[in-house]
């Protein structure tokens, strides 16, 4: 049987890889629902923190529907196979998308605390729209984004519902921190079981402690007024 | 031969909460000032300016290029316009150093064909920096972050300066202090401006027309002096009365006062004033209050007060609350304001025409600059 520590070490692996993932989708995302307005705009934040709401079941069947055979980005109606479902691919894509709506509205808070009117500076002192993105928002964003992954992040940590359909439960392949808790738990196995939730809860406490912290320092130094 | 375009050709329509931004000028002033009491609608003007502000109906030309002409769904991006913009809260890009800061628009310096080492020395010198340049600005005094704020906009080679309230954040001791950089940035540099505030002492130091906005309309536009003795505008700048400034060179020290000559066309004219702490030879901008003058129909004998200058009237206009009477020293010499009661011109029978001498005590001038 796989032991706790391989568990731990492989859902931080999946954990990490899907912030990697979500990381500059969801800034873009972020940037443009706090700065610009657009047609749909509603809708698009709508879209995007659905995730949030929904029973995690649900967006697991979704995903499993989406990759299905004839499913959106199934085999038949791509022409080739993603392979994705019950690997540790199915694990990434479905912790990505859980995490998505925490990273995006996070990230959308951090821009929102950088006044404006430092983007508009960056303009008239000759900035294109690029490089006042990254020379003065992202920047001045940097605390909160970080936030928004932590937080991403310890979404990813504790998914369960999503990832245990689209990529199963299989020990030592598709299994992660939270079904393994599951697993535990179902078949009495009370010692691991509380090991697990003593791991969940310090890497859980660690990041919520950090963003907090994080949080707090975004508000001080986005330079925008009071 | 074709002639040089007006430096600034603007016709600005812009709805704001209250009252709508309504203004039409046009003219080539080196230094341009904007005065109105606040919620007047100046900054507005000065974002309309720098682009910073959407609106949908107005014509901007600056030196002859167009950056807006809303009839032509024409509108210059702020990055294109090629201003430097110093903000009233001076907008220093935070968790940086004051060099980062000033680096900020060297991009833009260099495809302008300027060197940046030249400039960047010259502000530093001008704006006295370089003891601050590693310093975050975080850690930087408003004064300080003032004259960052204005190397950052210089060092970005700007054909066009635009300063918000350059010294209303800053207390009295600063504002000198700070109005002398921003003299010195005018003539060092020579970069056209337009200064916004509702100062009239910092827009006469500094400027040379002015717009007066009053809710969103232009209510007067010309020098200084004109336009501050101007009936309507002297209501809303009554607050601080009417300064008369000039621009002098000090000729001599002498004890505890120093004698300056005012800069004049035709006619030198020479006025004690405090211990100014300038070199001879040096340029001075100092000031007297309106109603610290009085004049006399005669030649004043056995009096105390140090100055007493002879002249003509030239005006006397009602304000409202007080009479000016505007006054050409010498021969077409500098032109002062005296604050007189209407009892006084009554008594003295003062009129356009009249030869007076105006007094005022040494301790009566002050030195901006």
């Amino acid at each position: 049987m796989e032991s706790i520590y391989e568990t731990v070490i492989r859902t931080i692996g999946w954990a990490g890889l899907s912030v990697v993932v979500i990381f500059v989708p969801g800034i873009a995302v972020a940037y443009l629902l706090s700065r610009k307005d657009f047609p749909g705009k509603h809708v698009v934040s709508a879209l995007v923190t659905l995730p949030l709401v929904l029973p995690p079941t649900a967006v697991g069947y979704l995903l499993l529907t989406v990759f299905a055979e004839r499913g959106l980005l199934g085999p038949e109606t791509l022409g080739f196979d993603f392979s994705i479902l019950l690997t540790w691919k199915a694990v990434v894509v479905a912790c990505s998308v859980m995490a998505f709506p925490i990273f995006v509205r996070t990230a959308k808070l951090a821009f929102g605390e950088v006044d404006p009117r430092l983007e508009d500076m960056g303009k008239t002192l000759g900035m294109s729209a690029w490089r006042v993105f990254f020379s003065v928002s992202l920047p001045l964003a940097s605390r909160g984004l970080v936030a928004a992954a932590l937080l991403g992040f310890a979404r990813s940590m504790g998914e369960f519902g999503a990832t245990v359909i689209i990529a199963g439960n299989i020990p030592g392949k598709t299994q992660t921190l939270a079904s393994a808790i599951f697993t535990a738990q179902q078949r009495g196995d009370d010692a691991s079981a509380t090991a697990l939730l003593w791991v969940a809860l310090l890497v859980g406490f660690a990041i919520v402690y950090t963003t907090e912290w994080l949080s707090m320092r975004q508000s001080r130094e986005g330079g925008r007024r009071k | 031969m074709s002639e040089a375009p007006v430096l600034f050709d603007i016709d600005l329509n812009v709805p704001l909460q209250e009252f709508d931004l309504e203004l039409e000028y046009s003219g080539s002033p080196k230094s341009l000032g904007v005065f109105g009491v606040s919620g007047s609608g100046k900054t507005t003007f000065l974002e309309c300016l720098a682009g910073l502000k959407k609106f949908d109906d107005g014509r901007i030309v600056f030196d002859g290029e167009v950056w807006l002409e809303s009839a032509k769904g024409k509108r210059t991006k702020p990055m294109y316009r090629n201003i430097g913009y110093v903000p009233q809260d001076y907008l220093l890009f935070p968790k940086r150093d004051v060099r980062s800061n000033l680096e900020s628009g060297k991009k833009r310096l260099l495809e302008n064909g300027l060197e940046f080492e030249e400039v960047f020395g010259n502000a530093i010198e001008t704006l006295e920096l370089q003891s601050l340049l590693d310093r975050r600005v975080e850690l930087l005094s408003g004064g300080e972050r003032q004259r960052v704020a204005l190397g950052r906009a210089l060092c970005s080679g700007p054909s066009l300066l635009l300063l918000d309230e350059p010294l209303a954040s800053l207390d009295s001791g600063l504002r000198r202090k700070i109005l002398s950089y921003l003299v010195k940035v005018r003539d060092v540099f020579e970069i056209p401006m337009v200064v916004v505030s509702h100062n009239p002492i910092e827009l006469q130091a500094l400027c040379g027309e002015i717009l007066v906005i009053s809710e969103g309309k232009l209510i007067a536009a010309g020098p200084p002096n004109r336009v501050f003795t101007d009936a309507g505008v002297f209501e809303l700048a009554k607050e601080g009365g009417f300064e008369n400034v000039f621009n002098g060179r000090v000729l001599e020290h002498s004890g505890k006062t120093d004698i300056v000559c005012l800069e004049s066309d035709k006619e030198e004219t020479c006025i004690r004033l405090p211990a100014t702490g300038i070199g001879i030879g040096d340029k001075a901008l100092c000031s007297i209050a309106s109603d610290d003058l009085m004049l006399s129909l005669q030649e004043p004998v056995g009096l105390s007060a140090r100055n007493c200058l002879r002249g003509r009237i030239v005006s006397i206009s009602d304000s409202g609350s007080r009479i000016l009477s505007r006054l050409s020293v010498g021969e077409g010499g500098p032109e002062m304001i005296v604050e007189l009661t209407q009892d006084a011109v009554d008594d003295l029978k003062l009129a356009v025409g009249s030869e007076v001498y105006a007094i005022f005590k040494t301790n009566s001038v002050r030195i901006l600059v």
